[in-house]
C-alpha cells in the first residue's frame, strides 16, 4: 500500500511550482537585453563613457514608456578600447550572453570591426555614432546605422562655407581658398575627402594637399601652420579628434596665422565639449558640425519631435545638469529609433526586424535630434534625413548657428578678426 | 608653387621659426628622455611604464593647478622629492622582483605596469581631456620672424639643466661613479663591495623624479588624459637608442635629432610622413652604430 505524501510534501511542492512560476513569469514579461559595446578604457574613453552615458538616459525613458516589445529593456555593457577587443568583445555578448542586437562603438576605428564580428553570427548590428563610409558598404544585411556617415560630413561642411560664409566674406565660390587638415583615421579621412571632391565640385580653391596626422602621436603643428600660413586660405577645414584641436588652435595663435573661418565636423576635436573647457573665450568662433545645440528651437520642429526632443533633453538635463552633449544626442537618438523599430517587429529575428527598419519613412524634424528616418537597402539612414547643423564656440559655449531657420542664435566673428580681438 | 622654393625674406623667416621649433620641441623630448636613458643605460631594464610616469606627472600639475591654483614652476619643486618617493616605492613593489630576471619578465612587467597606471588614472580621474593653462601657456614671445611660447622655453632651459645636472652627477660624484661602475660590468661590481641594488633603487628613483618633473613641466602644452604619456613614450626610445645607452648628452642631441628630422619632415614631405622618417633614422643607426650615436662601443651587448 502506497503511503500518501504526507502535508509538508504537498506544501513544499506547491511552493517550488509558485517560485518557479514566478521566475518563469519575470524572464517572459521581465527583461530584454541588447549589447551595448563602447571604449571604456584606453584613448578614446573620454566620450565612449558619455555616450555609454546617452544610453542608459534613453534607456531609462524607454522603460519608462513601457520598455520595448513589453519588457524592460536592459544592456550588457562591455568595453573595446581598440578594434582587436571590439571585434572580441562583440562575439563574446553574442556567443556567451546571447545576446541578438548589438549597439554601439562611437569610433570609426571601431564600428568596422564590431559590426562584422556581429554580422557573421547573423545578429543585429545597430551603430549609433561611427561616420566612417566604408560602414555600410560591405553587403551586411544585419547591420545598420542611424548617424548620417562621413560623405554627409564634408557635404554639409562646403554647404555651409559656400551658402553662408562665402557671402559674408564677400567672395564668390571660385575666389574662396580652403586649405584641408585631418587626423588620419578613417573618420577623418571619410569626412575630408568627401569634403575636397565637393569642394573641387564646386570650383573652391583648394590650396594644398590634404595634410593628414596622426592625432595620437603629433607633438607639433608649427609647421603644418608655418606652411599654410604662406598659402593663406580664407577657411581651414581642419578634423580633429582629441588634442589635436587645442593643439592646432593654441600654436595658430602663436603664429598669428589669420585665417577667415575654421570648419570641423562631429563630437571630437572642436566638436567635444573638452575643447570649451581647454580654451575658454579663446576658443571663440570655431565652428563644429554637430547635432542639434543650444538656440535650437523646439518649435521648428514636427509636434512628435517637439514632444520626444524636449523630454530627452530634460531627462539629460536631470542626469547630468546641462544641455546635451553631442555624445548623448548620437547615442540617445540611435537607440530611441531601435525602440520604435523593435515595437514595429515586435521581433529580433533579422529577416523581421529588417523589413521594420526599411518600413520606416517619417520627415525631418520627428525624433530626437530633429531628425527623419528613412532606410537605404545598404542599411544606412539616408544623409538628408540627418538633419545636420552648425555650432559654433561662443563664450565657452557651443550653440546653433546654421541652418538659421532652426535656431535662435547667429553666426559671429565672420571674418575671425585678430586672435585677441574675439571677444 | 611650393612654399618650401620661395625666397626672400618670408623664406628666411620660415626657416627660423622652424629652427626654432625644433630646439623647443627637442627640448621636451630631451626632458622626457634622460630619465629613461638612466634607467636603461643602468639597470638594463626597458621601462615600458615610463610614459605612465609622466602621465602621473602632468595629472600633479594639473589638480595642484586646478584646486590649489598653484603655478606648475611651483609644482616644479614639490614634484622631484615626490616622485623620488614614487620611484623607490615602485622600484621596491615591482621592479626589484624582476631586476635579475630575464629580458622577457622585465617588458611584461614594466608594460603591466603602464596598463595599470593608465587604467588607474582612468577609474580615478575619468578618460576627459584637461588643460593646464597658467599666464605663461598663453604668452607668445615674438622675436625677429618667429613665435614661442613661454612655456616651451622655460622647459627648454630646464630640459638642459637637468641634462647637464645628471651629467655631472654621473661624472664627478663618488655615486655616479658606482653607478656607471654597475653599468658597465654587475658581478664586478658586486665583487668590488657595491651594493647594486642600492644602486638600482637610487637609479629608478632619480629616473622617474627626471619624468615626472618633466611631466609638470609639459603640462601648460600638452593635454593631461590617463594615456598621454603613450603621445611621447615611443619617441623618447628613438632617442635614448640613438643618443646611446645611458648617455646623457647622447639623448639631449638624439632629442634634437628626432626633432628636427620632425619639424623638417612635416613642412616638406608633410605630417604623415614624421614617424617613417625617424624610425628610417632610428633603423640606420641601429645598423651602422648598435651601440648609438654617442655610445661606446660594444655597450649595446653589456648586461644582456
Amino acid at each position: 500500500m502506497r503511503r500518501r505524501p504526507s502535508l509538508t510534501v504537498v506544501v513544499l511542492i506547491a511552493l517550488a511550482t509558485g517560485l518557479a512560476a514566478v521566475t518563469w513569469g519575470q524572464s517572459v514579461s521581465g527583461e530584454y537585453k541588447i549589447g551595448v559595446l563602447e571604449p571604456l578604457t584606453g584613448p578614446l574613453a573620454g566620450e565612449g563613457k558619455r555616450h555609454l552615458e546617452g544610453f542608459e538616459i534613453v534607456r531609462d525613458m524607454i522603460n519608462e514608456r513601457g520598455g520595448v516589445m513589453g519588457k524592460k529593456l536592459a544592456f550588457v555593457v562591455a568595453d573595446a578600447p581598440d578594434p582587436t577587443a571590439a571585434a572580441s568583445e562583440a562575439t563574446r555578448l553574442i556567443t556567451r550572453e546571447n545576446v541578438k542586437i548589438v549597439t554601439g562603438t562611437y569610433s570609426s576605428r571601431l564600428c568596422g570591426a564590431a559590426s562584422e564580428a556581429a554580422a557573421r553570427h547573423n545578429v543585429i548590428y545597430w551603430e549609433t555614432s561611427c561616420v566612417d563610409p566604408r560602414f555600410n558598404k560591405r553587403g551586411l544585411k544585419t547591420v545598420y546605422r542611424t548617424e548620417i556617415d562621413a560623405t554627409g560630413f564634408g557635404w554639409y561642411n562646403i554647404e555651409f562655407i559656400v551658402k553662408h560664409l562665402a557671402p559674408r566674406f564677400n567672395l564668390k565660390p571660385g575666389q574662396l581658398k580652403i586649405a584641408f587638415i585631418s587626423e588620419d583615421s578613417s573618420y577623418g579621412q571619410g569626412v575630408t575627402e568627401s569634403a575636397v571632391a565637393r569642394a573641387k565640385e564646386l570650383g573652391l580653391q583648394v590650396v594644398a594637399p590634404v595634410e593628414y596626422y596622426n592625432f595620437q602621436t603629433i607633438n607639433d603643428m608649427t609647421p603644418i601652420i608655418v606652411k599654410l600660413k604662406q598659402l593663406a586660405p580664407d577657411v581651414v577645414h581642419h578634423i580633429a579628434y582629441t588634442n589635436d584641436a587645442p593643439l592646432f588652435w593654441r600654436q595658430a595663435r602663436e603664429q598669428n596665422f589669420q585665417f577667415k573661418a575654421l570648419v570641423h565636423a562631429g563630437a571630437t576635436g572642436y566638436g567635444g565639449s573638452d575643447f570649451g573647457k581647454a580654451m575658454g573665450n579663446d576658443g571663440n568662433g570655431v565652428f563644429a558640425l554637430l547635432e542639434p545645440g543650444p538656440g535650437f528651437k523646439l518649435d521648428s520642429l514636427k509636434p512628435d519631435g517637439q514632444k520626444i526632443e524636449k523630454d530627452f533633453r530634460d531627462a539629460v538635463q536631470k542626469r547630468t545638469g546641462s544641455y546635451p552633449l553631442g555624445a548623448h544626442q548620437l547615442a540617445g537618438g540611435g537607440l530611441w529609433l531601435l525602440k520604435l523599430v523593435l515595437d514595429k517587429a515586435q521581433s529580433d529575428d533579422p529577416e523581421k526586424f529588417r523589413s521594420a527598419v526599411m518600413s520606416f519613412d517619417l520627415p525631418v524634424g520627428t525624433m530626437i535630434n530633429g531628425w527623419g528616418v528613412k532606410f537605404s537597402e545598404t542599411g544606412q539612414n539616408s544623409n538628408d534625413r540627418v538633419q545636420h547643423y552648425m555650432l559654433q564656440w561662443q563664450n565657452g559655449q557651443l550653440v546653433t548657428v546654421w541652418p538659421e531657420e532652426f535656431t535662435t542664435n547667429r553666426a559671429k566673428w565672420i571674418p575671425l578678426g585678430a586672435w585677441d580681438a574675439r571677444k | 608653387m611650393d612654399p618650401a622654393r620661395r625666397l626672400g625674406r618670408a623664406q628666411i623667416d620660415v626657416f627660423a621659426q622652424l629652427g626654432v621649433s625644433t630646439v623647443l620641441l627637442g627640448g621636451i623630448y630631451a626632458l622626457i628622455a634622460v630619465g629613461l636613458t638612466l634607467i636603461f643605460g643602468i639597470m638594463r631594464v626597458v621601462n615600458f611604464a615610463h610614459g605612465e610616469f609622466l602621465m602621473l606627472g602632468m595629472y600633479l600639475a594639473f589638480w595642484a593647478y586646478t584646486l590649489l591654483a598653484l603655478d606648475p614652476y611651483f609644482v616644479l619643486f614639490v614634484s622631484i622629492p615626490v616622485f623620488y618617493g614614487v620611484g623607490l616605492v615602485t622600484y621596491v613593489l615591482v621592479m626589484r622582483g624582476v631586476i635579475h630576471a630575464s629580458h622577457n619578465v622585465q617588458i611584461f612587467t614594466t608594460v603591466g605596469l603602464s596598463t595599470a597606471l593608465q587604467n588607474l588614472a582612468l577609474v580615478l580621474w575619468s578618460g576627459d581631456f584637461h588643460t593646464v593653462r597658467p599666464w605663461h601657456a598663453s604668452t607668445p614671445i615674438r622675436l625677429g620672424g618667429t613665435a614661442f611660447n613661454l612655456s616651451q622655453v622655460v622647459a627648454f632651459v630646464i630640459a638642459i639643466a637637468l641634462t647637464v645636472l645628471l651629467f655631472a652627477f654621473m661624472r664627478w660624484t663618488h655615486t655616479g661613479r658606482v653607478m656607471r661602475a654597475t653599468a658597465q660590468d654587475r658581478e664586478a661590481a658586486v665583487l668590488m663591495g657595491i651594493d647594486t641594488d642600492r644602486v638600482y633603487r637610487l637609479t629608478f628613483a632619480i629616473g622617474i623624479a627626471a619624468v615626472g618633473a618633466a611631466g609638470v613641466l609639459v603640462s601648460p602644452l600638452y593635454a593631461v588624459y590617463p594615456t598621454a604619456g603613450l603621445q611621447f613614450v615611443l619617441l623618447s626610445y628613438v632617442v635614448v637608442v640613438l643618443g646611446g645607452l645611458g648617455d646623457m648628452v647622447g639623448a639631449l642631441i638624439g632629442s634634437l635629432i628626432v626633432a628636427a628630422v620632425e619639424v623638417a619632415g612635416s613642412y616638406f614631405f608633410g605630417t604623415a610622413w614624421k614617424e617613417i622618417l625617424y624610425f628610417v633614422l632610428f633603423i640606420g643607426v641601429l645598423v651602422f652604430r648598435p651601440a648609438g650615436l654617442f655610445g661606446q662601443r660594444g655597450a649595446e651587448n653589456l648586461g644582456v
